[in-house]
C-alpha cells in the first residue's frame, strides 16, 4: 500500500510539471502586453518605461528562462508578485482557497449525501413515477448553467422571499460560518448542478449491481430487500462514485468559479476570473496550479477510495 | 411419511413488456425428505424457473399464477415476503451455478456466510463467525479459521463453490437447492464438489434438488430424475430405471445425442441422434404436446390434445401417447400403439445405420507415423511458450513467467482429428493459438504442410493464416455485433484478397449450404441467431477460405446436448466432404474421444499422454489421465456408481512456478521421491504410437513398443 502511494505521488508530480509548462506557454501565447497592462494604456508611447519593466521582471529573457525562473521560485514557495492587486499570490492564494475549499466541500458532501439514497431510490423504483420525476429533475439542472441556477436562486429566495442574502460572506473564512445565511445559496447553487450528476451514476450504478448474482445469493439467504440494499448493494454500487468524485474535482471547481462570480464570493474561482479578466498572469498561473494540484489529489483520493472500498484493487497493488 | 416438498400443478409466468412467457406449465413434483432428486432438460425447459418459484426469487415480472407448493407441511405458495425471508436461507438453502459472481465481492467470506446465522438464529457477529468457521470446515476449506477474513477473489473456484455451500448451509436447512453447481467448473473440481454434495445430504439428512443439464452428474447422484420440457415435468422415475428404460422420446432423444454412449471404435464415426429444431418459443406455447414438432414418433393426435400423465409402475410417469422403451409387467400394454412405435423406431434405427459414415477410408489412425497414405500436416516439435508476469504501472519490470506450453511435441496427420484435452490453464488454448499464429513461440517448431511457420515472411504468414482458421467457444463474443453475417463471412475473403466481389458472394452463399442456414439468414445480424446457429456461423466463417486444417477451441463446451449432437455431427459431414484436419480442444473426454482419431492429454503445459483414441480412452497409461476418465461424469448410473477412483485430487498448481521433475506429481496417488527429481520422458507404450510421460505407468510398455533406453528406468509399477 505504502509503495503504492509512493508511486501514484511521484506520478503526480510529473503530471503537475507537464501542467505548469503547458500553462505557461499558454498564457504566454495569449495576444497582449504584460507591461502595458500592468502601466497603463499611454506607457506604449514611452518604451524606455516598458523596456525596463521587462528587464526587471524578467519578460525580455526567452519564455523558457522566465519558466525556469519561475518555476525556481515555485519551488521555494515563492508563487510570484501580483502587480495588480500589489499582493503576493501566494498570500492572495492564501486567503481565497479556504473559501472555495469550504464552499467546494459542504456543496458536495451535501450533493453526496443527497444523490446516493436518491440513486438508490429511483433504482428500485425504475421506470416507474418517482423514478421519471428526479430524472427530470436532475437533467433539468444537468442541462441549466450555473450561472442561471445562481441567478434564480438570487432572485427567488434573496429578492422575493428574503431568506437568504444573495451575496456570499464577503470577510475570511469566519466570516463562511457567522453569515451562514449568505453561504447558503452559492453553496445550494454548486451542490443542485453536482447532485444531478451523481444521482444519475448512482442510479446506474445500483442498476447495474442489483441485478447481479451476489444480490439473488443475499435473498436466497433470507435477507430482507433493506438489508439487501444496505448490506450488499449500496457499497459495490459506490465504488464507480467514489472515482467519480475524485475526477470531478476540477469539475466541481470549475463550477464554483462561476457560482463564485454570480455571488461575488470571494473564493478561487473569483480571483481567477478577476486575474484573466486583467491579464494578471502571476495569479492566474499560481491559480492553475493549485487547481492541477487539486485535481492530482482529486484522482489520488479516488484510487485511495477506490481501494478501500474494492478489496480486489487492495489486493492486486500490494 | 409427508413428502418434505410438494410442488402441485405450479404456473409460473413471467411478464414483460409485450408478452407472456409460460415458464412453468403445471408442473408436479415431490421430493422426501434425504432424498436427491435431480432435474434435467436443456436451457428454457424451466428447470431453474422451478427451483426460483419454490425460493420465490423469480425475474423481474416473475409470478406463480397457479397451483401449490408445500414445504416441510407449510403450504409456502401464498407466503408474504417477510414469511418467505425466514423460509429462505432457513429451511431451503440454495447454491447457483457461477460462484465467482454469486458471492458478494466486498465482503469477506466469514461475513458472509455468518449473515444468515446472525439472520435466523439471531447470533451475535462472534457467534456467527464461529458458526462459519465451523461450516467452512464441513465442506472442506482447509484452516477455515484463517480463511474467513478473505474476499472471494482470493479463492479459487472451487474453494467459492464451497464457500456457497457453506452458506446455504449454515442453518442446516432441510432442502439444498443446487442449480448446475459445477457447470462454471473444472471436470476435477466438479467431481470434487458432487463428491461433498452427497457426503453432507447423507450427514446431514437434508435432501437435495439437483438441477442440471448435464446427464452424467444426474446419473450418479440423483435418487430420481425428473425430465423436463417447455415447462413441464415430462418424465420422473428413479435413476436406474429411467437411464436403462426411458419412456418419453424426448429422454430416449437426450440419451441418444451423448456421445458417452457410442460404442464403435473412434475415427469410425457413428452420427449422435439430432433432436432436429429448438424448444418452443414458451410466451406462445404449442397446442397437444409440447414436444410433438421435434419428435420423430409424434402423430396427428400429438398435436391436438396434451397427453396427460401415464404411470408405468407406480413412480415411473410420463407425458406421451405413444412410450417407447418397454413398458413394464404389471403396466397395461399398450397394444394399440405398439406396432406404430416399433416401426417408427426401425425406421429411425435404419436411418442411424445409414448415417454411420466412417470417416476414414483406413484404418483407425495411426499417431506420429509418416507412413500415413495423406501424410503428416501439422508437426510441433518442441514447443515453448511462457508469458511474462510483470510488476509496476509504468517500469513493467519482469517478476516471472507462466510456463504456458512447455516443450509438446505432436503431429496431426492429414484428414484426421486431433482432440486435445486437460483442465482450464493447462495450455490447450494456448498450443491453438501458436498454431493459429496468434502468439509467437519462445522455441520450437511448428510445420505446417511442409513449412516452417517461424521462417516465413509477412507474406507467407498471410497465406498461413488462410490455411489454418480458428473456431471460439463462444460464437456470439467473437462476431462484431454491428456487422451483418455476409460481411462478417465476407471479411476473411476480403483480407487474403481472393477473387471478385462476386466470387465471394458466392463463395459465402455456398458456405451457407455446407453449414445448412438458410441464405436469408446473410442479411441478418449475430445476436439475431440462436446458440447452435451462431456456432454454425462460426463454422461458416472459419471454413470460407477452405482451410485445410481447424483449430476448434471448445466449440460445444456451451451449448445444450441436443445442439451439440447438430455440431458435432456437421463437423463430421464437413470433414468428409473437405477432407479437412481438426485440432479438436475440449475439457470433455467424451466428445473428444467421439470425434478424434488421436488423443493427447495435456497438463500443466506438458503433454503427458498421447495415442489413438481409444488406446488412450480404454488403456490409459499416465495416471492423469486414469483420473480424467474417472471424473468426467457418465450418463449411466451403474457405472458411475461402480466407480471406486477419486478422480484427480487437489487443484491444479501455480504456471508461475510449476512442480519440479513430472509436474503431475502433487496430485498422483503414485508419486515418489524420482518423479520430484526427474521429468519423465515420453516413451512409446505400443507400437501404434501411444507415448505418456510418467515413471510409474498404469502398465508396462509392449514389448514391440520399441523401447528407448529411458524405458529402463520403469523399475516399479506403481505399486502403491
Amino acid at each position: 500500500m505504502i509503495a503504492f502511494f509512493v508511486r501514484r505521488l511521484l506520478q503526480a508530480v510529473v503530471v503537475i510539471l507537464l501542467v505548469t509548462m503547458i500553462t505557461f506557454a499558454l498564457l504566454r501565447a495569449i495576444p497582449g502586453n504584460v507591461a502595458i497592462a500592468i502601466l497603463g494604456p499611454t506607457a506604449y508611447r514611452n518604451p524606455a518605461t516598458i523596456a525596463q519593466f521587462d528587464a526587471t521582471y524578467g519578460f525580455n529573457k526567452p519564455w523558457f528562462d522566465q519558466y525556469f525562473l519561475w518555476l525556481g521560485h515555485l519551488a521555494q514557495g515563492n508563487l510570484g508578485y501580483s502587480w495588480k492587486l500589489n499582493q503576493s499570490v501566494a498570500s492572495l492564494l492564501g486567503n481565497r482557497l479556504p473559501k472555495t475549499v469550504i464552499l467546494v466541500g459542504i456543496s458536495t458532501i451535501i450533493a453526496l449525501i443527497v444523490a446516493i439514497p436518491i440513486g438508490v431510490y429511483q433504482a428500485v423504483r425504475r421506470n416507474k413515477a418517482a423514478d421519471y420525476t428526479f430524472t427530470a429533475l436532475s437533467f433539468l439542472f444537468y442541462a441549466a448553467p450555473t450561472f442561471f441556477v445562481g441567478t434564480v436562486m438570487i432572485l427567488v429566495f434573496a429578492d422575493e422571499l428574503h431568506l437568504f442574502g444573495p451575496e456570499g460572506p464577503q470577510g475570511g473564512l469566519v466570516s463562511d460560518f457567522t453569515d451562514w445565511k449568505d453561504l447558503t445559496l452559492p453553496v445550494v447553487t454548486l451542490a443542485l448542478v453536482t447532485f444531478a450528476l451523481f444521482s444519475r451514476y448512482m442510479r446506474s450504478s445500483t442498476l447495474d449491481n442489483i441485478t447481479e448474482d451476489y444480490v439473488r445469493t443475499a435473498r436466497a439467504k433470507g435477507a430482507s430487500e433493506r438489508r439487501v440494499l444496505i448490506r450488499h448493494v449500496l457499497r459495490n454500487s459506490l465504488i464507480p462514485i467514489a472515482t467519480l468524485v475524485g475526477l470531478n474535482i476540477p469539475l466541481i471547481v470549475s463550477g464554483a468559479l462561476i457560482t463564485e462570480s454570480v455571488f461575488n464570493y470571494p473564493g478561487m474561482g473569483y480571483l481567477f476570473f478577476q486575474a484573466a479578466q486583467q491579464q494578471d498572469y502571476p495569479t492566474l498561473l499560481g491559480v492553475l496550479i493549485v487547481v492541477a494540484i487539486a485535481t492530482v489529489i482529486g484522482s489520488l483520493v479516488a484510487d485511495i477510495a477506490y481501494a478501500v472500498l474494492d478489496p480486489r484493487v487492495r489486493y492486486v497493488s500490494s | 411419511m409427508a413428502p418434505l416438498l410438494e410442488i402441485k400443478d405450479l404456473h409460473t409466468e413471467i411478464r414483460l413488456r409485450r408478452s407472456t412467457v409460460h415458464a412453468i406449465d403445471g408442473v408436479n413434483l415431490t421430493v422426501e425428505p434425504g432424498e436427491c432428486l435431480g432435474i434435467v432438460g436443456e436451457s428454457g425447459c424451466g428447470k431453474t424457473m422451478t427451483a426460483l418459484s419454490v425460493m420465490r426469487l423469480l425475474p423481474n415480472g416473475g409470478h406463480i399464477t397457479g397451483g401449490s407448493i408445500v414445504l416441510d407441511g407449510q403450504d409456502i405458495t401464498n407466503l408474504d415476503d417477510e414469511a418467505m425471508q425466514d423460509v429462505r436461507g432457513n429451511l431451503v438453502g440454495m447454491i447457483f451455478q457461477d460462484p465467482m459472481t454469486s458471492l458478494n465481492p466486498t465482503m469477506t467470506i466469514g461475513d458472509q456466510i455468518a449473515e444468515s446465522v446472525r439472520l435466523h438464529r439471531g447470533a451475535d457477529k462472534q457467534a456467527g463467525l464461529e458458526r462459519a468457521v465451523e461450516v467452512l470446515g464441513l465442506v472442506g476449506m482447509p484452516k477455515p479459521a484463517e480463511r474467513i477474513g478473505n474476499f472471494p477473489h482470493q479463492l479459487s473456484g472451487g474453494m467459492r463453490q464451497r464457500v456457497m455451500i457453506a452458506m446455504a448451509l449454515a442453518c442446516e436447512p432441510k432442502l439444498l437447492i443446487a442449480d448446475e453447481p459445477t457447470t462454471a467448473l473444472d471436470v476435477t473440481i466438479q467431481k470434487q464438489i458432487l463428491e461433498l454434495l452427497d457426503n453432507l445430504r447423507q450427514r446431514l439428512g437434508m435432501a437435495v434438488i439437483l438441477v442440471t443439464h448435464d446427464l452424467g452428474v444426474i446419473a450418479g447422484r440423483a435418487d430420481r430424475v425428473a425430465v423436463m420440457y417447455a415447462g413441464r415435468v415430462v418424465e420422473t422415475t428413479d435413476t436406474t430405471t429411467l437411464f436403462a428404460n426411458p419412456r418419453h422420446p424426448y429422454t430416449q432423444a437426450l440419451f441418444e445425442a451423448l456421445p458417452d454412449k457410442i460404442v464403435e471404435p473412434a475415427g469410425v464415426a457413428k452420427r449422435l441422434y439430432n433432436i432436429p429444431g429448438q424448444p418452443p418459443d414458451l410466451t406462445s406455447p404449442p397446442q397437444g404436446c409440447k414436444f410433438a414438432a421435434r419428435c420423430r414418433y409424434a402423430q396427428d393426435s400429438c398435436r391436438e390434445t396434451e397427453p396427460d400423465l401415464t404411470y408405468d409402475v407406480a413412480l415411473h410417469e410420463y407425458r406421451c401417447f405413444f412410450p417407447v422403451g418397454e413398458a413394464a409387467l404389471d403396466a397395461p400394454a399398450q397394444d394399440a400403439d405398439a406396432p406404430t412405435v416399433a416401426a417408427a423406431e426401425a425406421e429411425a434405427e435404419a436411418e442411424a445405420t445409414e448415417g454411420a459414415v466412417p470417416v476414414l477410408a483406413t484404418a483407425p489412425s495411426v499417431a506420429g507415423d509418416g507412413a500415413t497414405p495423406n501424410g503428416t500436416l501439422l508437426k510441433v516439435e518442441h514447443l515453448i511458450k511462457d508469458f511474462p508476469v510483470t510488476a509496476g504501472a509504468i517500469l513493467q519490470r519482469r517478476v516471472g513467467s507462466v510456463s504456458a506450453v512447455a516443450d509438446v511435441s505432436f503431429e496431426v496427420p492429414r484428414g484426421k482429428t486431433f482432440g486435445m484435452v486437460g483442465e482450464s490453464g493447462c495450455g490447450k488454448t494456448t498450443i491453438g493459438r501458436l498454431i493459429v499464429g496468434l502468439e509467437k513461440a519462445n522455441a520450437g517448431s511448428i510445420t505446417f504442410d511442409g513449412q516452417d511457420l517461424a521462417k516465413l515472411s509477412n507474406r507467407g504468414r498471410r497465406q498461413h493464416s488462410g490455411k489454418i482458421q480458428l473456431m471460439f467457444q463462444d460464437s456470439y463474443a467473437s462476431m462484431d455485433p454491428r456487422m451483418r453475417v455476409a460481411t462478417i463471412l465476407r471479411e476473411p475473403l476480403v483480407i487474403q484478397k481472393q477473387g471478385s466481389r462476386r466470387d465471394q458472394e458466392k463463395r459465402i452463399a455456398a458456405i451457407m449450404n455446407e453449414v445448412g442456414l438458410p441464405q436469408a439468414a446473410l442479411e441478418r445480424y449475430p445476436h439475431e441467431f440462436s446458440g447452435g446457429q451462431r456456432q454454425r456461423l462460426g463454422l461458416a466463417r472459419a471454413l470460407v477460405l477452405r482451410p485445410s486444417m481447424i483449430v476448434a477451441d471448445e466449440p460445444v463446451s456451451a451449448l445444450d446436448v441436443s445442439i451439440q449432437a447438430q455440431i458435432l455431427n456437421l463437423m463430421l459431414d464437413l470433414q468428409k466432404d473437405n477432407g479437412l484436419t481438426y485440432l479438436f480442444i475440449s475439457h470433455d473426454l467424451s466428445v473428444v474421444r467421439y470425434l478424434s482419431d488421436i488423443i493427447g492429454v495435456m497438463y500443466l503445459g506438458k503433454l503427458v499422454e498421447v495415442g489413438p483414441a481409444d488406446d488412450v480412452y480404454f488403456g490409459p497409461v499416465h495416471p492423469y489421465t486414469k483420473g480424467l476418465i474417472d471424473t468426467v461424469p457418465v450418463a449411466d448410473p451403474l457405472l458411475e456408481r461402480a466407480k471406486e477412483s477419486q478422480g484427480v485430487m487437489g487443484e491444479l498448481p501455480s504456471a508461475v512456478a510449476p512442480p519440479s521433475g513430472c509436474r503431475f506429481r502433487t496430485r498422483c496417488p503414485l508419486a515418489q521421491d524420482i518423479c520430484a527429481e526427474q521429468e519423465p520422458p515420453l516413451r512409446p507404450f505400443t507400437a501404434k504410437g501411444h507415448l505418456a510421460a510418467c515413471h510409474f505407468p498404469l502398465r508396462e510398455p509392449e514389448a514391440d513398443a520399441g523401447a528407448p533406453a529411458v524405458a529402463e528406468k520403469t523399475t516399479a509399477s506403481g505399486g502403491q
